[in-house]
């Protein structure tokens, strides 16, 4: 029973997908420990994900309960919702024995990480929400620890959510070294099985959704990433997740003005925890790269500019609006170094690729919009192709700019936007790195 | 609306599918359709590539169930996105994707002028998907069938091809009249075992022609 406690307390879990036998989790139902309830509420909105539109709630005829009944597609890819299947979650209230953490950290803060750290556990200790605005390479991660410490230590269950697999994959080795005895899991899209109980849990926001009433804190990373950032979804499942007085720190290196208006308190770091500036980008016309591809030759400048860090053996990436695209350039490019890798959305190589480019291993990477935040390669280079395209909106120009100089031993890196004509995100990210860089140095 | 694959926005597409059967909305966007990959003529009951009958109805021809089947042929090659397709379909149970091959179908089936007989699911399997997914694709086409068969509480899955080529009566006649000729269908092929284990039982019935369209040839 203990272990349907730990696995079930703050869960919402299709019954006919636990890991337990069925006679142990139909006497904890019976015995009333375990809460059953349907999985489509008011037969239209889905209990889980909470989706209510018509094109995503679909009516079939069911041969299990010879009726009509709804599935849930918006969250079908965690094992399907429907009106007769079943959830399941812990009803009596939690008897798990706090743990004993320890906080193991070498580093140290600047001022200003340590007064933005300061001011999360003030805000902590209001229940209130926080906005931590930090540009790419602050530090954000640091300073989140001594409050992540203090809530654990009060036995609070605390929560980071990030939009993206790949800063939960990031994040997770970097919190088990410094808390070394807490039970932390990392929940994403197939992570493998991890038992008991999780203090500390580092999941995808759309883990999230099978959660209910769980966190004491919730942080999200990256608010303003996609797909956070588009899916209501996904931010229904941040309030569901947590529980309903639970603050809420939100961290951003580009917050939307509403994020800004709505969470009152925030600290700003607009210095990178080397002290060096952000590095400006720079805008090269780039005419007809379209076609230049679709004819099988890339463009003349990019040429130039590849083969220039292939010189200097600077490991480079180089950000494409499409896949399509990424598929039309990856040949061209591997004439030119056949070591030279792709990565996008659907590559289930992507970490070996990027680990490859960040031993120095091959020379560079093209790549889809996916690794726009979350990594770090010392030296790395970057150019964008197609800078004007809207996928490219200002927080993602910063985002890409944000991935160069950012270590101490090479704090200045080159960024380019190849375009085939200068759109207003374009300036507007320039601007918003200028105004930042000035703000670090006031 | 978003494609029911990838979920990106779609703009509506005119393509002769839309033109021809403007009653069967194209579901997917551009880019999932042309990930699938369309079975090429080939062995003239499977649609396995290369010339004239593959090794494998070949082989069948040396048994009992030699001639059972007169025509037959496969829509589609299983590859990553069928993989990914049957994979959402089938065992995520997303029902609406029956439609995603309901032009295919009903451009293949149309015309056709014996019973479509579909493959069918046993009780206990049918109750665990919900529903019955060779059925759907039928009726997202908007073609008429017939059930002749009833099938036993055991699968193929699993299965080497001889434990299925020693697999008797896993199917049997429901009793409805049949006619002289018949078209099996089934959403995927593989050893060509259910087929023909099917086929048999017609053909003990009295039906004189069996042809077989399968959606996918694995």
């Amino acid at each position: 029973m203990k272990e349907i406690e730990e696995f079930l307390t703050g869960r919402m879990w299709l019954r006919n997908f636990t890991p337990f036998p069925k006679e142990q989790l139909d006497d904890a139902i019976l015995t009333g420990k375990v809460r059953v309830s349907p999985g489509i509420i008011d037969g239209k909105q889905c209990a889980r994900c909470l989706e209510k539109s018509s094109q995503k709630i679909v009516p079939f005829f069911c041969a299990a309960c010879q009726s009509v009944c709804h599935y849930c597609r918006h969250c079908i890819k965690m094992g399907r919702i429907s009106s007769c299947t079943e959830l399941i979650t812990w009803a009596f209230p939690s008897t798990i024995t706090p743990q004993s953490h320890s906080f193991f950290w070498n580093g140290s803060l600047t001022p200003m990480q340590e007064r933005a750290s300061q001011e999360v556990q003030q805000s902590l200790s209001q229940d209130k929400d926080h906005l931590v605005y930090a540009v790419c390479g602050a530090g954000k991660t640091e300073l989140l620890f001594p409050a992540i410490y203090g809530a654990l230590k009060k036995g609070l269950r605390v929560c980071i959510a990030a939009p993206r697999t790949d800063v939960v994959l990031e994040l997770s080795p970097r919190l088990r070294a410094v808390f070394p005895s807490t039970t932390i899991h990392s929940l994403y899209g197939n992570s493998p099985e991890q038992s008991g109980f999780a203090p500390l849990v580092i999941a995808t926001t759309h883990q999230l959704y099978r959660f209910k009433d769980a966190f004491d804190v919730m942080i999200v990373d990256e608010v303003d990433a996609f797909p956070y950032s588009y899916d209501p979804a996904l931010r229904r499942a941040v309030s569901k997740a947590k529980k309903e007085m639970a603050p809420i720190i939100y961290v951003s290196a580009t917050p939307s003005n509403q994020l800004l208006k709505q969470v009152p308190n925030s600290s700003q770091l607009f210095r990178r925890f080397h002290g060096f500036p952000l590095p400006v980008p720079q805008f090269r016309s780039l005419w007809g790269y379209e076609k230049d591809f679709s004819k099988g030759k890339i463009p003349a400048k990019l040429i130039d500019w590849v083969d220039d860090k292939i010189n200097k053996e600077q490991p480079f990436l180089v950000f494409f609006p499409t896949i399509e695209l990424i598929e039309k350039a990856i040949g061209l490019f591997k004439q030119r170094h056949p070591a030279i890798e792709a990565v996008h959305s659907k590559d289930a190589d992507r970490k070996e690729k990027v680990m490859k480019l960040r031993q120095g291993q091959i020379p560079g990477v093209l790549t889809s919009t996916i690794l726009e935040r979350g990594i770090t390669i010392p030296n790395v280079q970057v150019a964008v192709v197609g800078a004007d395209q809207p996928i490219f909106d200002a927080a993602a120009l910063i985002q890409i700019s944000g991935r160069s100089g950012r270590a101490v031993d090479y704090p200045s890196g080159e960024v380019v936007f190849f375009h085939n004509g200068i759109v207003w995100q374009m300036d507007k990210a320039i601007k918003l790195i200028r105004s930042y860089n000035k703000g670090a140095r006031g | 609306m978003n494609c029911y694959l990838c979920d990106q926005g779609m703009s509506t597409q005119v393509s002769w599918r839309s033109i021809f059967f403007n009653e069967l909305q194209e579901v997917v966007c551009l880019r999932c359709r042309a990930g699938f990959e369309p079975a090429v003529p080939g062995c003239p009951i499977c649609s396995a590539p290369g010339e004239g009958k593959c090794a494998d109805c070949c082989e069948w021809e040396t048994t009992e169930y030699a001639g059972l089947i007169d025509a037959g042929k496969s829509l589609y090659r299983y590859n990553t996105a069928m993989k990914e397709y049957l994979h959402q379909y089938k065992f995520l149970k997303d029902i609406v994707l029956s439609q995603v091959f309901a032009a295919d179908l009903r451009e293949a089936l149309y015309k056709q002028q014996t019973m479509i007989v579909p493959i069918p699911m046993n009780g206990n399997k049918l109750k665990e998907r919900t529903f019955p997914q060779v059925d759907r694709l039928l009726d997202s086409a908007a073609l008429p069938y017939t059930h002749l068969l009833e099938k036993k509480e055991i699968g193929l899955g699993g299965k080497s091809k001889s434990d299925r080529m020693a697999l008797q009566d896993i199917f049997w006649w429901n009793g409805h009249p049949v006619p002289e000729k018949v078209l099996l269908f089934d959403d995927l092929y593989t050893t060509g075992s259910t087929m023909r284990l099917a086929a048999q039982v017609l053909k003990d019935q009295g039906v004189k022609e069996i042809k077989i369209l399968s959606l996918i040839r694995a």
